[in-house]
C-alpha cells in the first residue's frame, strides 16, 4: 500500500533524505525513527506531495506521487504535526470541510463525520468551536480531520510532540483502531517507547539514511542481550582507548566499544553488571576518572546508540 | 466548482465568528461620513450675542442706533438689551454679553450740532466674532451718521425741534426742503456717475449636492477595509496550517480561491451595501439605482480584495504584509476620493485618483448615483474591473501552487 524506493531529496548540497527504501502493507504501522533534523518530515512531505522528491519514487496504494498525485493524495491522510484547523469553525464542520475536500458527499461523509466524531471522543463536542477546545481535543480532532475520507494509507507526522499522557494514550488507542481498520500507518516519532508500542515494523534514520529497518524483534535481535554501559567523567582519551582494547582482548564475552570522548565512554557487552569491577579498573588504571555510571538494558533506544553512537533525542 | 462552493460556505461560516470585524469597518466610514455630512450641510447652530445698552440720550437718534443693531438678518446673530451701566458692566465683565454700547447723554443734540461726542463701546475679550461684527456695525452708522449729517443736518434739526404734532404747513415746507436738497445731489446719484455692467453667469443646471459627492468615497472606504481585512485571511489561513492541508487533498486550489472570493463579494457587498443604502436614504437617491450601484460595489471589491491577497501573499511574513498593506491603503484612501471627493480635488490629484484602483471605481459610483437613469456605468467599466478580477484571483491561485501554501 505505500511503497518508498531509493527516494532522495535534496536541497543544493545538502542531502536531507539520501536513497531511502521502505513498504509497508493493509493493517500494519510502519514506524520511521529518527532524531529531530534526520529526515523524517522531509520524507513525509515527499511522499504526501508536498515536496517534490530530487529522485526515487513513492507510491500511494499503486499510485505515484508525483506522476499520478490526484489519485494518491485522495487515498491518502495525513496528520501533520502542527495542528492545521480551522479554529473557528465547528467541530463537525471542520470533519464536513476536509472530507468533501477529498471528494466524499451526502450520506456517506455524513456517517463518516459522524463515526469520525465518535473515535475521537468529541461527539458531545461536534458544535463546540477548536479554539474553545483544550491542546488534546484540538490534537484529536487534527487526528479526526486525516482520516474522515478513510485513507487506505494514513501519514502521522511526530503526532504526540507536545501531547499530554491521556491525550497520548487515546491517541495510540485511534491509531490502533485505523490499524485494525485495515489502514497502512506511517508513524514518525523520535520516541522509541511509543514505537515499540504501536510499530510492527520500523526504520531506523539518521542524516536522511536508513540505518537499520525490519521488525522490533528483529532490530532487538540485532542488539542480542547486550547491555549498554554509558561512563561520564574524564577520560585522557588515548590511555583510556589502550586500556579498554587491552580490555576486549582479554574479555572472552562480546564487549564493544560504542563512543569515545573526554567526558564519556560508551561500551556494550552482555551480562555488564558482572564486568563493572574490571571495566572500572581498566578506566582508573589508564588515568580516567568516573563521576557517573548508566547501564541499560536492550531496547530500540540502545540499538540507536549502537548504531549512531549517540543518543536519539540529541 | 464543488469544492468552490464549499469553500465559500466555509468562509462565511467563519466570518459568522468574526462580526466585530466586519461592524469595525462599517461603523468607522460611517462616522467619518456622518462627520462630513454634517460639515458639509451647514446646518449647523449659528452663533447669537446679546448687546447691551446703555442709553443715557433716550433720544430719538440714540433709540435709532438701537433699532439698527436689531434690524435684518443682523437681528439673528445679535439681540439688543437696554440695561443700565452698573449691570451692563457687571454682566460683560461676566462674560454674559459680547458687548456693551454706552451712549451718553446729550449724543443726539451734540449730533445735531455736529460738535464732538464719545460714545463707549466695550467688547467681551473672550469672544472674537460678534464683538468684531458689533464694533463694526457700529463703526458704520457713525460714518452713515456723518454723511447724514452733511446732507439733511437742518432738516433733522427741525424735525427735532417740532415735536409731537407739528401743522401741515410745517410738514410741508420740509418736504420741499428734502425735496430741493434731492434734487441738487441728485446729478451725481441720479444715475450714477460710475456705471456698473451687470454680468450674469450662464444660468446653469442644478449641481450636485456636496455631501453626496462624498458618499461614494465613503462607500469604497468600507470595500477598502474589508477587502484587505478579507484578504489577510489567506496568512490566517496559511498560520493554522489549514492551506498545507489543503496541498495534501485532491481538491483544487483554483476552487478553494474561488470560494474565498464569492466569500469576499458577499461580505463586501454586505458592508458596502449597508453603506450606500444608508447613502440612498440619507441622500434619496432613486431606488433604481440601487441595484447596479451594489453589484458594482461587489464585483470591484471583488477585485480590490484580490489584489490585496496576492500583494500580502508577496512577503515573508503576516506582520510585514500587513504594514505594507495598511501603509497603501490610506494614501489609496486619501487620492482615491474617501476623504475629499475628487470633483473638489487639484486637477493633477484628481487624474491620479481616478487612476487608482478605488478611485476608479468610487468615480464610477458616482456617475450611477449622480445621473439620471440607472445602469449608467459603461461596459468598459465593468469590463476593466471583471479583468482586473480575474488577474488578481489568478496571481492568488499561482502564488498558492508556488510555495504560499506550502510553507
Amino acid at each position: 500500500m505505500l511503497k518508498v524506493t531509493e527516494l532522495s531529496k535534496n536541497y543544493g548540497d545538502f542531502v536531507a533524505v539520501d536513497k531511502i527504501s521502505f513498504e509497508s502493507g493493509k493493517g500494519a504501522v510502519f514506524g520511521l525513527l529518527g532524531p529531530n533534523g534526520a529526515g523524517k518530515s522531509t520524507t513525509i512531505n515527499c511522499i504526501s506531495g508536498l515536496l517534490q522528491p530530487s529522485s526515487g519514487h513513492a507510491s500511494v496504494a499503486g499510485h505515484d506521487v508525483v506522476t499520478d498525485g490526484k489519485a494518491a493524495r485522495r487515498n491518502l491522510g495525513v496528520v501533520p504535526q502542527e495542528l492545521a484547523l480551522y479554529e473557528d469553525l465547528p467541530a463537525v464542520d471542520n470533519l464536513r470541510y476536509w472530507g468533501k475536500a477529498y471528494g466524499l458527499r451526502g450520506a456517506e461523509l455524513e456517517s463518516r463525520v459522524v463515526a469520525v466524531l465518535e473515535t475521537i471522543g468529541l461527539g458531545d463536542r461536534a458544535r463546540g468551536l477548536p479554539r474553545e477546545f483544550s491542546g488534546g481535543m484540538k490534537r484529536r480532532l487534527n487526528f479526526g480531520c486525516g482520516i474522515v475520507h478513510k485513507p487506505e494509507v494514513i501519514l502521522l507526522d511526530e503526532p504526540t510532540v507536545g501531547v499530554d499522557p491521556q491525550s497520548r494514550a487515546r491517541l495510540f488507542e485511534m491509531v490502533e483502531a485505523e490499524r485494525d481498520a485495515g489502514a497502512c500507518i506511517l508513524y514518525t516519532t523520535h520516541y522509541m517507547e511509543e514505537a515499540e508500542r504501536l510499530c510492527d515494523s520500523i526504520a531506523i534514520i539518521d542524516h536522511g539514511k536508513l540505518i537499520a529497518q525490519g521488525s522490533v524483534d528483529e532490530l532487538r535481535a540485532k542488539l542480542g542481550a547486550r547491555d549498554v554501559l554509558q561512563l561520564s567523567g574524564s577520560f585522557p582519551v588515548d590511555a583510556t582507548r589502550l586500556a579498554i582494547d587491552a580490555l576486549i582482548e582479554r574479555h572472552t564475552g562480546d564487549l564493544e566499544l560504542i563512543s569515545q570522548a573526554e567526558d564519556n565512554v560508551t561500551l556494550t557487552l552482555s551480562q555488564a553488571s558482572q564486568h563493572l569491577p574490571a571495566i572500572f579498573d581498566a578506566v582508573s588504571g589508564a588515568g580516567g576518572d568516573v563521576s557517573e555510571t548508566s547501564l541499560r538494558s536492550p531496547n530500540l533506544e540502545t540499538l540507536f546508540l549502537l548504531l549512531t553512537g549517540k543518543e536519539l533525542r540529541e | 466548482m464543488k469544492f468552490a462552493l464549499t469553500s465559500f460556505r466555509k468562509d462565511l461560516a467563519r466570518w459568522r465568528q468574526d462580526v466585530l470585524a466586519t461592524l469595525i469597518w462599517i461603523a468607522i466610514p460611517l462616522m467619518i461620513g456622518g462627520l462630513i455630512t454634517a460639515l458639509m450641510s451647514g446646518q449647523g447652530v449659528r452663533p447669537h450675542g446679546v448687546l447691551l445698552m446703555v442709553d443715557q440720550d433716550e433720544s430719538f437718534l440714540s433709540g435709532f442706533i438701537a433699532g439698527a443693531y436689531s434690524a435684518g438678518e443682523l437681528g439673528e446673530l445679535i439681540s439688543v438689551e437696554k440695561t443700565t451701566l452698573d449691570e451692563g458692566t457687571e454682566r460683560v465683565n461676566a462674560g454674559e454679553a459680547s458687548g456693551l454700547l454706552i451712549i451718553p447723554k446729550g449724543f443726539g443734540a451734540a449730533f445735531l450740532d455736529a460738535e464732538s461726542v464719545t460714545i463707549t463701546l466695550k467688547t467681551n475679550p473672550s469672544q472674537t466674532i460678534l464683538p468684531g461684527i458689533i464694533t463694526n456695525v457700529t463703526e458704520i452708522l457713525l460714518d452713515a451718521g456723518f454723511y447724514a449729517h452733511q446732507l439733511f443736518g437742518d432738516q433733522i434739526r427741525s424735525i427735532q425741534l417740532m415735536g409731537d404734532n407739528p401743522g401741515d404747513a410745517v410738514v410741508a415746507a420740509m418736504a420741499i426742503a428734502l425735496q430741493n436738497k434731492i434734487e441738487t445731489v441728485a446729478p451725481q446719484l441720479f444715475p450714477p456717475i460710475i456705471d456698473i455692467e451687470i454680468i450674469e453667469p450662464p444660468a446653469q443646471e442644478p449641481g450636485v449636492p456636496l455631501a453626496l459627492l462624498f458618499l461614494p468615497g465613503i462607500i469604497l472606504m468600507s470595500v477598502m477595509f474589508a477587502a484587505n481585512g478579507i484578504a489577510s485571511d489567506y496568512w490566517r489561513e496559511r498560520e493554522q496550517g489549514t492551506l498545507r492541508r489543503l496541498v495534501f487533498a485532491p481538491a483544487r486550489l483554483g476552487g478553494f480561491v474561488v470560494g474565498k472570493a464569492l466569500a469576499a463579494a458577499v461580505i463586501i457587498g454586505m458592508v458596502g451595501g449597508l453603506t450606500l443604502l444608508i447613502g440612498f436614504i440619507y441622500h434619496g437617491i432613486a431606488w433604481n439605482k440601487l441595484p447596479a450601484s451594489l453589484l458594482w460595489i461587489s464585483v470591484s471589491g471583488v477585485a480590490l480584495f484580490s489584489w490585496f491577497a496576492a500583494l500580502q501573499m508577496s512577503f515573508s511574513s503576516r506582520k510585514t504584509a500587513s504594514i505594507i498593506s495598511s501603509m497603501l491603503l490610506f494614501p489609496l484612501l486619501m487620492v482615491g476620493g474617501s476623504f475629499f471627493p475628487l470633483a473638489v480635488l487639484p486637477g493633477w490629484i484628481a487624474l491620479l485618483g481616478r487612476a487608482s484602483p478605488n478611485g476608479f471605481v468610487a468615480d464610477r459610483l458616482t456617475t450611477e448615483i449622480t445621473q439620471s437613469g440607472s445602469w449608467a456605468i459603461d461596459l468598459n467599466s465593468w469590463l476593466i474591473v471583471l479583468l482586473g478580477a480575474v488577474l488578481g484571483l489568478s496571481t492568488c491561485a499561482w502564488r498558492l501552487r508556488t510555495g504560499f501554501a506550502r510553507a
